[in-house]
């Protein structure tokens, strides 16, 4: 990996979130190799790269939702990967978590999705004070109204604010999107941006945004990371990312294809002839 | 080829491994659960759906039961003179293996399936990982109201199959093969015990606790997509199906060997 920009990067001493030497593996296949990396506090941090490079993945050890093969994770200095799940709980209470489809409880409503991290960490005496907060949630997001809805009559980015609105109920720390605009138009994306930028600015969360959009990673990222094969390949603001002298860097982020693409594209046989036609399964 | 054998008896260790942390993990978290208030809506939610909406079924399952023994063993008992006794045949087989068995069987197929279907679209859907990153631990909150309430209602729904078998056995005998009802009652009385009943119901503690572990770890570690969920819903099926026969020789076993020992000239008797 390149040596970090100055200002990120390992060891910083402002950093909130820290993997070392994380390796993952998943039976033979190598997902993430000799990972090191720190989230910098009240920064919002993307990671890049293409589909399958290990980016969700890696921000799943983030809260240890997911076991590394090798290395540790930390939280505010602290190892965290090595804790019960009866420990992590405490940890995961501090960060928000964006899931890429949203993962809302499909059989609750918006409402009951939002109270639900509310509902199972503090004990609620007040009725009235969760409605109030769960509104305060979903006007954030832009959603007040929403609250009987249920997910399954939302759309895709309906869905993503409401999910967002769920992340931030506890007021976490640190909170992670992972591809919070893939499957959005470009306006519902840049809602979604604007979203993440808002937070930073009101909330002071640390973020972690996980993206193969550019133009959102540009957007939104103080500092860039871009993972290839499961390494960390590029590391530093948006300027340095731009005029970075690594191929692959280049062809990721003015999306052009690569050659090796590009060879198996040329192989023999034409695509026309590899199409099944209708009168293929005729009698 | 001894590779791949070699291979597959490590992989279903390994497997039996986490099966077996699981449900460690699973009952000793219901059995917090317990005493814990909040669970209780959660419990009583999944006793809705699993015990309440099962009644009609598992009724009509133990009516079957009773009216297919009666058809069938008649004959037998008629060709020595002893359709009178027909009654003790019919309500202990009911009460003790094929009223249990039958009824947990059907519970497997309705519970368990459901149960693996719905655990197993929440994970390959990450809901299941958006309650951990919430701080909420997921046996907990999925698994101990399951269990729970399969654990608590399985014996209850017993009971109602056992019930139907035998009014179902007794309409048959009455109505079809024109047996004395005096005698049908009081034969039955003498020959079925409230030890033969408890056995039967206890059983279904064990049916039932097996019945939703199993449920749940497929759910929780099925694979993606619609054929992930429909192969775990199948081997969910299958393997409390296997554990149901297995529990009920054991558990066999064990009654027949305490009742010995309490009651060890009735026994002989008998």
């Amino acid at each position: 990996m390149d040596e970090p920009k100055e200002g990120f990067g390992n060891g910083h001493a402002r950093s909130i979130v820290e993997v070392r030497n994380l390796t993952k593996r998943f039976g033979s296949k190598l997902v993430l190799d000799n990972v090191s990396l720190s989230i910098e506090k009240g920064k919002t941090t993307v990671i890049i790269g293409p589909s399958g490079c290990g980016k969700t993945i890696l921000i799943k050890h983030f809260i240890v939702l997911v076991r590394p093969s090798e290395g540790q994770v930390y939280f505010e200095d602290s190892r965290i990967d090595h804790l019960s799940e009866r420990e992590l709980s405490k940890v995961r209470t501090r960060f928000g978590y964006l899931f890429q489809e949203g993962a809302l409880f499909d059989s609750m409503t918006v409402a009951e999705n939002i109270m639900f991290p509310i509902l199972q960490n503090y004990r609620v005496k007040n009725w009235q004070e969760i409605e109030d907060i769960v509104k305060a949630k979903l006007a954030m997001v832009g959603l007040d109204g929403y609250q009987n809805h249920y997910p399954a009559r939302l759309s895709g980015g309906q869905r993503k604010r409401v999910a967002l609105a769920r992340a931030i109920a506890l007021n976490p720390e640190v909170i992670l999107y992972d591809e919070p605009t893939t499957g959005l138009d470009p306006i519902r994306s840049d809602i979604i941006n604007e979203l993440i930028l808002k937070l930073e600015r009101e909330l002071a969360v640390t973020s972690v945004v996980v993206t193969h959009d550019m133009k959102s990673a540009y957007k939104v990222g103080n500092r860039i990371i871009m993972l290839h094969n499961g390494k960390a390949i590029a590391d530093g603001d948006a300027d340095y990312i731009r005029s970075h002298p690594h191929p692959v860097v280049q062809q990721f982020i003015n999306g052009q294809v690569g050659d090796d693409d590009l060879a198996v594209l040329r192989m023999k046989g034409s695509a026309g002839s590899a199409q099944f036609l209708p009168r293929d399964f005729e009698e | 080829m001894i590779e791949a054998l070699g291979a597959k008896t490590i992989q279903d260790i390994v497997n039996a491994g986490h099966f077996g942390r699981f449900a460690w993990r699973s009952v000793l978290t219901s059995a917090r659960g317990c005493a814990a208030r909040r669970t209780y809506p959660l419990v009583w939610t999944q006793m809705n759906q699993i015990g309440v909406r099962s009644v009609p079924v598992i009724m009509i399952t133990g009516a079957f039961v009773g009216m297919t023994l009666a058809v069938q063993a008649y004959d037998q008992l008629a060709g020595m003179g002893l359709e009178e006794h027909l009654g003790v045949l019919i309500n202990i087989s009911v009460v003790k293996e094929l009223g249990p068995v039958l009824a947990a069987v059907m519970l497997a197929g309705r519970i368990g399936g459901a149960l693996t279907a719905e655990l197993g679209t929440m994970n390959v859907t990450e809901q299941i990982d958006a309650v951990r990153s919430m701080g909420t631990d997921p046996i907990r909150y999925l698994v101990a109201p399951r269990l729970l309430a399969c654990l608590l209602l399985t014996p209850v729904l017993i009971i109602y199959a056992d019930l139907m078998g035998v009014i179902g056995g007794a309409l048959v005998s009455f109505l079809q093969f024109g047996i004395n009802s005096r005698a049908y009652w009081d034969l039955s009385a003498y020959g079925v015990e409230f030890w033969d009943v408890g056995v039967g119901v206890v059983k279904g503690f064990f049916f039932g606790a097996a019945i939703a572990v199993i449920s749940c770890y497929k759910g929780f570690t099925c694979q993606e997509g619609a054929h992930g969920v429909g192969q775990a819903c199948t081997e969910a099926f299958v393997e409390s199906f296997i554990s149901i026969l297995a529990l009920d020789f054991a558990l066999a076993v064990i009654s027949k060997n305490i009742y010995e020992v309490f009651w060890p000239l009735k026994s002989l008797v008998g």
